[in-house]
């Protein structure tokens, strides 16, 4: 066989090729079409040791009308496998885990389910985390009837509190990976849900004390309180108008061990969140008179914990570039005087320092270490960390740094 | 093809060249690869395999230390790298004419059967984690038995061809894989990865040890090179250039080995095959780019399919000179036809594979022999060198 015969054969075989991976898809892989499948956007879990509960929201692809709506469905397991193998059954067709793009947590989901969650099923590992108050079911109802009424279609909302507000948010391989530090800490935000009973609580600013809640940290995690919709069940006209997202669930090696108010949970973000972006206000006292609320706009901040382990000492360090705003400050702005910018600073500083020694404080009440000071006694200090360390007895200084812009 | 077809075509006198050029290459050119083509070679096959499932296993045994023992290996194969660039700059032959002049025929030919054994066997572990990566990462429902088919029409391809075409084909996609390492590196840099994560290291020394000892089947990566022996045209700084591509592919695989150490240095129980760096985004929190990554990746994975061709084709020239042919389609397809079982009836399993790659045996065999193929190559071309001066001497001194 001469080579430009072998060459033509060639060229054909590879023509042939071409011509089978082309169309092989509408041929040989016709169940694989997209309406064949039903696409998970948010994944809720309950559970604890008996039971795993499952609820999704979901949309099915169909062919003429793009996709059904938003539904959701809720099925249970003796373990995660199991509950995933029963909402393929429910749905009827194999759900796809790969594009959801949020996992509410449940009040009693014990860690290790999340564990499995991320080695075990298509969810992938940057998946957003968050916490209801108590049932993720319940929540995962009202978050659904809401992104009906305001047609949202991306259920990644709480990726704007990662990147624009000051809450600490967390991915699945984050909040594991925190977990399984030397801290054994790990944090997720709390979503709860506002309806039109909810009035009293709306508004408030990101710098806002926030314990008007009555919600004690450190301490039990509270069931939810009269303002809630009841999440998905309460049809009775009350429709969730909003989501809040202020408080910080904590949880240790065994599950949730206590939710932070605003103002700790604030702290936390500080230290421990990648949060760039965020409002504070502060009172600025200024000539012997304390102006409240003087709003500014965290442009950047550096946050580190330096540990020092022949003291057993730990600096919290943060430096803040904030850019104040707002008729208060412009009042202030208008003196002209350097002493108004180094009340401000002040202010600020006090403001910060303040969210974060309440953050200290709660989670030492209840030996969790969010802000990760135990991890870094162990990343710098390894034989000090197994010898000696003890989170209770270490000394925390805080030495916070304003700069205006 | 021709200049085999016309070999054959010639008769007897013709057949007795045809044996002794039997493993070169299937043109008369000698010189088939330049010195960027060596040097774009040598930059990927610094980094390719090491950069696929070897993190994985060294993050499950050693936590996050595995950075570490990654980058121990690439200083080892660096270390192999320089007797073969010597032995390029200074043997104006082949390895297998190298090999026949200072072993003799027979003791050439025992020589190549252990060489073959050791790349048939580096083919097979890259062939086994180029399936493992596209089946658990790209493909939903993937069938070994059929998509092995698709790499192997490639494999087949690159051993029917010469060394020429496989450097060149390289060198065409060597900026393409750069530009996406490049895109990958920013990503890490630039989604806040908590690098600082892979501290304390090594603080437990005993899995750090066995780690270390468990995982030595991935190094010899720069063995292939050998085919380069000869047949490379080099320049006066061709060496810099070609040392310089192997620490720099080096220093990007131990890189992004030690952004997984630090992803993955609290959870270790939680890696698999799926994880690895074509969903490095997934491992910062507050990324904001999207999937820009599986683009990337997937056009960097190209680099181990030329890892695996450059072994296919060393298995082929081998066996080639062994039974002193060079029918190079047969031997191509036979080849295949060997890859095929071993995967689709022995590694098909990754359980399999996995206790095969990390067994005792080819971590002790398996550094032995990347070392004692540069090392072979290098003494045959000073004792060939030394040879030839001596009867060019002598017939000068005549």
């Amino acid at each position: 066989m001469t080579t430009q015969k072998k060459l033509l054969i060639y060229k054909v075989l590879l023509f042939l090729f071409a011509f089978f991976i082309a169309f092989m898809p509408a041929t040989a892989l016709r169940n694989k079409e997209v309406n064949s499948r039903v696409i998970v956007g948010i994944l809720g879990l309950d559970g604890g040791d008996e039971k795993i509960s499952i609820t999704a929201q979901y949309v099915m692809p169909t062919e003429t009308q793009g996709s059904t709506g938003k539904d959701t469905v809720t099925v249970e397991g003796e373990t995660l496998d199991e509950a995933v193998e029963a909402l393929n059954t429910a749905l009827g067709r194999r759900v796809e885990l790969g594009h959801c793009s949020m996992v509410i947590v449940g009040s009693d989901v014990k860690p290790e389910l999340l564990g499995s969650l991320l080695s075990a099923t298509d969810v992938t590992a940057d998946v957003w985390m968050s916490a209801a108050q108590e049932k993720a079911e319940d929540l995962l109802g009202d978050l659904t009837d809401f992104m009906k009424k305001t047609g949202a279609t991306d259920a990644d909302f709480i990726a704007y509190s990662a990147r624009k507000a000051h809450i600490a948010t967390n991915t699945l391989l984050g909040f594991l990976s925190d977990l399984g530090s030397a801290s054994k800490t790990a944090y997720l935000p709390l979503v709860e849900m506002q309806d039109s009973g909810d009035k009293e609580q709306g508004g408030e600013g990101g710098g806002s004390s926030g314990d008007s809640s009555g919600e004690s940290s450190g301490g039990e995690e509270q069931s939810s309180g009269g303002g809630e919709s009841g999440g998905g069940k309460g049809g009775e006209g009350e429709k969730p108008t909003g989501m809040k997202v202020e408080k910080l669930a904590v949880y240790g090696e065994h599950g949730r061990v206590c939710v932070l108010d605003s103002t700790s949970a604030r702290g936390v973000a500080w230290v421990s969140a990648p949060v760039e972006k965020g409002t504070v206000c502060s009172d600025v006292e200024y000539e012997g008179k304390i102006i409240k609320g003087v709003c500014g706009r965290l442009l950047k901040k550096y946050a580190t914990v330096n540990v020092d382990e022949k003291n057993g000492e730990a600096t919290i360090k943060i430096k803040a570039y904030i850019e104040p705003h707002g008729d208060k400050f412009n009042s202030l702005f208008a003196t002209n005087n350097k002493s108004a910018d180094a009340a401000l600073i002040a202010g600020y500083k006090k403001k910060i320092q303040g969210e974060v020694e309440s953050a200290y404080k709660d989670c030492l009440a209840v030996n969790v270490d969010p802000m990760f000071i135990g991890r870094e006694f162990y990343r710098y200090h390894p034989d000090y960390f197994k010898s000696e360390y003890d989170y209770s007895a270490v000394k925390v200084k805080y030495d916070i740094e304003i700069s205006l812009k | 093809m021709n200049s085999v077809s016309q070999q054959q075509n010639s008769g007897t006198a013709l057949g007795s060249e045809t044996e002794k050029n039997a493993g070169g290459t299937n043109t008369r050119e000698t010189k088939q690869a330049s010195g960027k083509q060596l040097v774009a070679i040598i930059f990927i096959l610094a980094m390719a395999t090491k950069m696929f499932l070897l993190p994985i296993f060294l993050i499950q045994s050693a936590g996050r230390d595995g950075y570490i023992i990654l980058a121990i290996y690439g200083a080892f194969d660096l270390i192999t790298l320089v007797p073969i660039l010597i032995t390029i700059r200074k043997s104006d032959v082949d390895i297998f004419e190298l090999l026949s002049s200072v072993l003799g025929k027979v003791g050439a030919k025992i020589a190549v059967v252990i060489i073959w054994l050791f790349m048939f066997f580096k083919l097979n572990t890259a062939v086994a984690e180029i399936l493992t990566f596209y089946g658990t990462n790209v493909l939903a429902d993937f069938d070994t038995s059929m998509m092995v088919v698709v790499l192997l029409v490639f494999l087949a391809a690159a051993g029917t061809h010469t060394l020429r075409s496989l450097s060149r084909l390289n060198e065409l996609l060597v900026p393409i894989i750069v530009i996406c390492l490049a895109v990958l590196v920013a990503i890490v840099a630039l989604t806040g990865f908590d690098l600082a994560n892979i501290f304390p290291a090594v603080a437990d020394k005993k899995d750090f040890s066995f780690a270390l000892l468990k995982h030595p089947t991935w190094v010899g990566d720069f063995t292939p090179l050998v085919l380069f022996i000869g047949r490379t045209k080099t320049k006066k700084y061709t060496w810099c250039f070609a040392a310089g591509s192997g620490v720099i592919g080096t220093a990007i695989a131990t890189f992004f080995a030690l952004a997984l150490s630090a992803a993955f240095g609290n959870v270790p129980a939680l890696v698999d095959a799926t994880t690895n760096i074509s969903n490095i985004l997934q491992f910062s929190v507050g990324n904001v780019y999207g999937r820009l990554d599986m683009f990337s990746s997937v056009l960097w994975s190209v680099s181990v399919f030329i890892e695996a061709a450059l072994f296919f084709y060393a298995t082929c020239r081998c066996t080639s000179f062994v039974i002193g042919k060079n029918a190079h389609f047969i031997i191509s397809l036979c080849t295949c036809v060997a890859v095929y079982v071993v995967q689709v009836f022995a590694l098909t399993d990754p359980m399999i594979f996995s206790l095969t790659v990390t067994s005792y045996p080819s971590a002790i065999i398996t550094p032995i022999m990347a070392a004692a193929i540069p090392c072979l190559a290098l003494v045959c071309t000073v004792i060939y060198n030394i040879k030839h001066k001596n009867k060019a001497g002598a017939v000068g001194g005549r």
